[in-house]
Formats: C-alpha cells, structure tokens, sequence
C-alpha cells in the first residue's frame, strides 16, 4: 500500500517544526513532506503526482512569502487532482476577506487559529484524514488504529449489504 | 483480507503465476491420465476440483472467479453442452443444472439475510437493540463483556460475522480508548467481538456462508435441512462454547478496571420506513422458525424481505447493487461443485479410497470438523467449506461409511467458524486486529484455545440430541 501525504506548507522553520512533531502520530501511514512557500509546495505536489502518491492534506499557513497561503490553496483547488485534498488553514494573521474566500474559493475543509493546541490540532488533522480515507480510499482497515477507528469500522459495516 | 492487502504486490504476483502454474498441472494431470475406476466424467470433474483446490488455497484468482471458473468448466466439461462429448451411455446432467447453482434456494435465503442486515444497519436497529439488551449487564467490566458477547453473536446469527464486529468494535472502541493503556481489558473487549462473531455465526443457516454451503448441497443431495433444525443443532453448542469463552477471557485477561459506561442508547427510528423494516424483519424470522408449522422453505421465505424492501421503497437500486455478489457466487461454487462430484461418480472412486469403514462415524465426523478448522485458519472459510462439503457429504452418502450426511456437511460448517486463530483467519479477526488494540499473540492464544474446546463442545453435542430425542 503507498503511503499517502501530509503537506505542511510554513515559512518559519520554528513553527514547520512544531507542526510536524505534532503530526508524528499519523507518521506510520501518512508521510509529511515540509514546504516553506507556495513555490516549494507546488514543487511538491508536482513531485508527488511524478511518483503516483496521493496527497491527502494541505496545512498551510496564510501569511507566506510569495504568494499568499490562501491564493495557493485556492489555486490547488482549481485542479483536478487539487480538489480531493484536505484543505488546512493554520494561521493568525488572515484577515476577515482572505477567510471568506478561503472558505468560498479554496474549499477550505478547516481553520485553525494560531497559537493552536497540539491536540487540537491532531484532533482535526485525524478527522480530515478520516473524511479522505472514506471519500478516496478502498481499503480503510489499515487506519482504523491511525484515524477515527469508529468512523471507519461503521463505514466497514456499511460497504458491504 | 489482510493477507492480500499486507504482501507486497511483488509476492502476490509470484503467488498468482504459481498458483496458476499448478493448477494448470492439477487440472490436465487427470485428462491425461487414465485413473482406474473412475469414469470418464469423474476424471473431469476430479480435474476441476483439483485445479479450485489449488485456486480456492492460493488466491491466484479471486475466490469468486474461481467459483465462477468452476461453474463454466462443469458445463463446457460434464454437461450435455460439453464441448467434447463423454462416452455414450453416462447420464449427463443438462447444462442448466450447473447454473441454476447461481439461483439455488439456500442462496435466496442468503439474500433474505443481506437485506435484513442492511435494514438493521440503516434504521439503527442494531444500535438501538444494543443499548436496550445491554442495560441488564450492568457497568462491571466481566458483566458487560458477557453483554456484548452475547448481543454480538446474537446479531451475528443473522447478520455477517463481518459487519457485526465492526458495527460492535465501533461501539466499544471510544471507551477502550480512554482506559489504561496497561489494562488488559483493553484487547479483551476487543477480542470478546469477534469471538463472538465466529460463535454466534454458527447458529443459523445465514450466520456464515459455510452454513450455506453445508445447506446448500445437503439440499442438492435431497436432504433438507429447516432452518429451525440447524439452529436446533447449533445454538446449544454456540451458547456452551460462548460462555466458557467469556470466562476463559475473563481469567487470560485480568482487569482493575471496577466499572465502565458504553454510553449506549436505545434510540429507535421512529419513522414509517423503520417501521415497516421492523416488521418485515419480525415476519421474516417468524417465518424461518416456524417452517414446521407453515412447510414453506426457508429460501422461499429469505425472498421476502427482498421483494418487500424493494417493492415499498425501503431499499433502492443502490441497495440492491451492494449486495455482496462474490460471498453468494462463492456459495454457488461450491454447490456446483458438489453437484458434478455428485453426478459424475466422483464421489464413489473419492470415498473408495480409504477404507472408511475401519472408521467410526463419531471419528470422521471429528475429523472433517478438525480438518475444516486447520484449512480455515490458513484460507477462507467459505472456500474451505466448498472444497471439504463435497467431500464429507461423498463419505457419507456412502453406503460404506456410517455417518449421518446431516452431521458431515454441520461438522465442516462448525469447523470452518472455528478457525480464529489468525488475523487472517477471517474477517472479523482482521478488523479486531486493525485497531491495534489486539497483538497477534493474544490473538492467537485465544483463538486456538475457543476452537479446541469449540471443537469438543460440538463432539460432545450428539450425545445432547440423542437426550433431548434430536436425532
């Protein structure tokens, strides 16, 4: 089975840091793949798409150098492959129209306001990587231990008449 | 299964080439060679068998195409459609008789139990049935793990094994999370499920699809079996073997744990369509137990929820085509296959092979249940039931062996639900062990330890019928 993706797209190496040690526990299934701007993260996503493996979640911080963290994700969002992904906005300085047009524009799946709670936030990243798994995924037994194993066991139950 | 989803592809290509190879060799070896005794039809058929063997034990095609493979090999082989005639003066079943398999009755009943596990599923009568039987048992860990033991194989009885442990693990999961990570109440409650499950699926003839098949081809050979004379046969077992392994886990898995609360509640659906599925649910069970009184067959009856649910609209073309298919064509394989080993005198060359004779009924009855056991652990147990009924049902049909048909085609079925030794055992211990709350270990402990004594229990179960005047 290829693992799947979490891209974390932050320009401050402290804070990049601080959000993939907070995401180590999904590390068995999901690879994180670290990005400072929106130039790196398309980078990555391009490579991702070269080597067949599906990116399942987007946290990406607003304020970044370039283009704004907000533009990208709507710009991931207009592509095909871009749709499916789980969209993340992990941030404090977005401004009341760049939410609305993440929510409007990006398909923002959820905001997260900075300075966040590790547990928040891994309580949110599992419940956007369970919604994936169930949306794109055939086989959902390997994340019953990783995701929402309830969600996914009842989804099991389900499948099947 | 996770057996496939675990193995890398590159394995899984090196398992399908052998098992393609081999039974490419299995298959033609019996054409080519003239086997004494045995007629021409039973040389093809012997070929058949043994290339779904070698399919059926190494995955090399999915089991339901094999089962399919099987079907259309019969008619192109043995039937009067055959491509290349048989010798004059055999008696060759019409081609019809291998597809009518894909529509044979036990199938219908089958069908019936699909649709009532999906309306339970959909209107939450599961849920609700839970939170309401599970009130009696209290909040002591020991008291609530006998609740859930006994409701999952309750369940389990008309509902898939499957289905039931994922529906009752996603009940439990929330709250094993939240103990100790050290409690060893932890993997028992996990593990209790599908225990369960495997128990409670031996209860009925749409429990699991080895009773199907067991059914199946007793019926084919003209030996009916109502549906409340299986449960008649299994449910004493299932009910012994279950509470001696709530207790053998209790005593594997000591608790500190005083109390824990599910949080179940009993909410039923309310609404019209809820309704109207509770009492066809309600009717159609009625029915099943009451064949005696009514004389209509349980696969007549499996195909009124069916029409019912579809004719009120309770269900859709969408239900409709998530009907597991490939379980009810894996049936439909075996019964088949069956079918021509029966017709084509296989089964007397088969059976004339050992000197059965020497043999007591109570020791091959031990031996094919044991036999089912040990192939089930390792491959599906559908596909260990289509491969062994056959054969159980050629012994005892014989005039050779004294061993009741209807006990031969129970005991593989017993032995198939035993096999819970493995997490690729069956289904429900792979959804146990993808919680990660479970170790292998303990996995199999358990799973070895309920299948001896399961085995034992169900031995021993003859001599409860001949008591209460079953058999």
């Amino acid at each position: 089975m290829s693992s799947l993706v979490i891209l974390v797209v932050e320009d401050e190496p402290g804070v990049r840091d601080a959000v993939i040690r907070d995401l180590e526990s999904f590390e068995p299934l999901f690879r994180i793949e670290p990005a400072e701007d929106a130039t790196d993260a398309k980078a990555a996503l391009e490579e991702c798409a070269a080597d067949g493996v599906r990116v399942a979640l987007i946290v990406a911080d607003h304020l970044l150098p370039g283009q704004h963290g907000t533009e990208f994700l709507i710009e991931v969002n207009q592509s095909d492959e871009g749709k499916h992904i789980k969209k993340v906005l992990l941030t404090g300085q977005a401004g009341h129209d760049d939410t609305i047009r993440a929510i409007n524009q990006a398909g923002l799946d959820y905001y997260v306001a900075k300075p966040w709670s590790g547990a928040d936030l891994i309580s949110v990243v599992s419940k956007q990587l369970t919604d994936y798994v169930l949306e794109e995924s055939g086989d959902l037994l390997p994340y019953v231990s990783i995701l929402d194993g309830s969600r996914l066991l009842e989804a099991i139950a389900e499948r099947g008449i | 299964m996770t057996a496939t989803d675990t193995k890398t592809s590159e394995s899984a290509s090196t398992r399908r080439r052998v098992g393609l190879g081999v039974g490419l060799v299995a298959f033609v070896l019996p054409l080519l060679i003239d086997i004494p005794d045995l007629s021409e039809a039973g040389e093809r058929v012997l070929a058949v068998f043994l290339l779904a063997i070698v399919l059926w034990v190494t995955e090399a095609i999915p089991l339901y195409a094999t089962a399919a493979l099987v079907i259309l090999l019969e008619i192109v082989m043995v039937s009067d459609q055959a491509v290349v005639g048989l010798p004059d003066g055999l008696a060759v079943p019409e081609y019809r008789t291998f597809f009518n398999a894909l529509a044979h009755p036990v199938l219908m009943l089958f069908l019936g139990g699909f649709f009532l596990a999906r309306g339970s599923s959909k209107y939450r009568l599961d849920r609700a049935l839970a939170g309401v039987l599970l009130k009696p048992f209290g909040d002591r860990p020991a008291m609530i793990m006998l609740g859930l033991m006994l409701i999952t194989a309750g369940f389990s009885m008309f509902m898939s094994n499957m289905a039931t442990t994922a529906t009752m693990i996603a009940v439990v999961l929330p709250v094993v999370a939240k103990l100790d990570p050290a409690d060893r109440l932890r993997p028992a409650l996990i593990l209790s499920i599908p225990v369960a499950a495997n128990i409670g699926g031996m209860g009925t003839p749409v429990g699991t699809p080895p009773n199907a098949i067991a059914v199946g081809q007793l019926a084919s050979a003209g030996i009916e079996v109502s549906f409340a004379k299986w449960m008649a046969l299994a449910v004493p077992g299932v009910v012994v073997l279950l509470l001696v392994a709530w207790w053998l886990m209790g005593r594997a898995f000591p608790t500190v744990t005083e109390s824990i609360d599910l949080g179940m509640k009993a909410d039923f659906d309310r609404s019209n369509a809820a309704k109207i599925f509770y009492v066809t649910f309600a009717v159609t069970v009625a029915l099943w137990l009451t064949e005696a009184v009514h004389g209509l067959p349980s696969g007549v009856t499996g195909f009124l929820p069916v029409v019912v649910l579809l004719a009120t609209g309770l269900f859709g073309a969408e239900d409709l085509r998530r009907v597991q298919w490939d379980v009810l064509w894996l049936v439909a394989g075996g019964i088949a296959l069956g079918v021509g080993v029966a017709q084509s005198g296989l089964d007397e060359w088969l059976v004339g092979r050992v000197a059965w004779e020497n043999f007591g009924s109570i020791a091959i009855v031990a031996l094919l249940a044991a036999v089912a056991l040990v192939l089930s652990t390792v491959i599906s147990n559908s596909a260990a039931a289509n491969l062994l009924v056959p054969l159980g049902l050629s012994m005892a049909l014989s005039p050779a062996v004294d061993v009741d048909p209807l006990l031969a085609g129970f005991f593989i079925a017993i032995g198939a639900s035993l096999a819970m030794a493995l997490p690729i055992s069956t289904p429900t211990n792979a959804v146990a062990y993808s919680t990660g709350e479970v170790s292998t270990r303990d996995m199999a402990r358990v799973g070895l330890i309920v299948g001896a004594v399961g085995l034992v229990v169900f031995l021993l179960s003859p001599l409860f019928w001949s008591a209460v005047g079953l058999t």
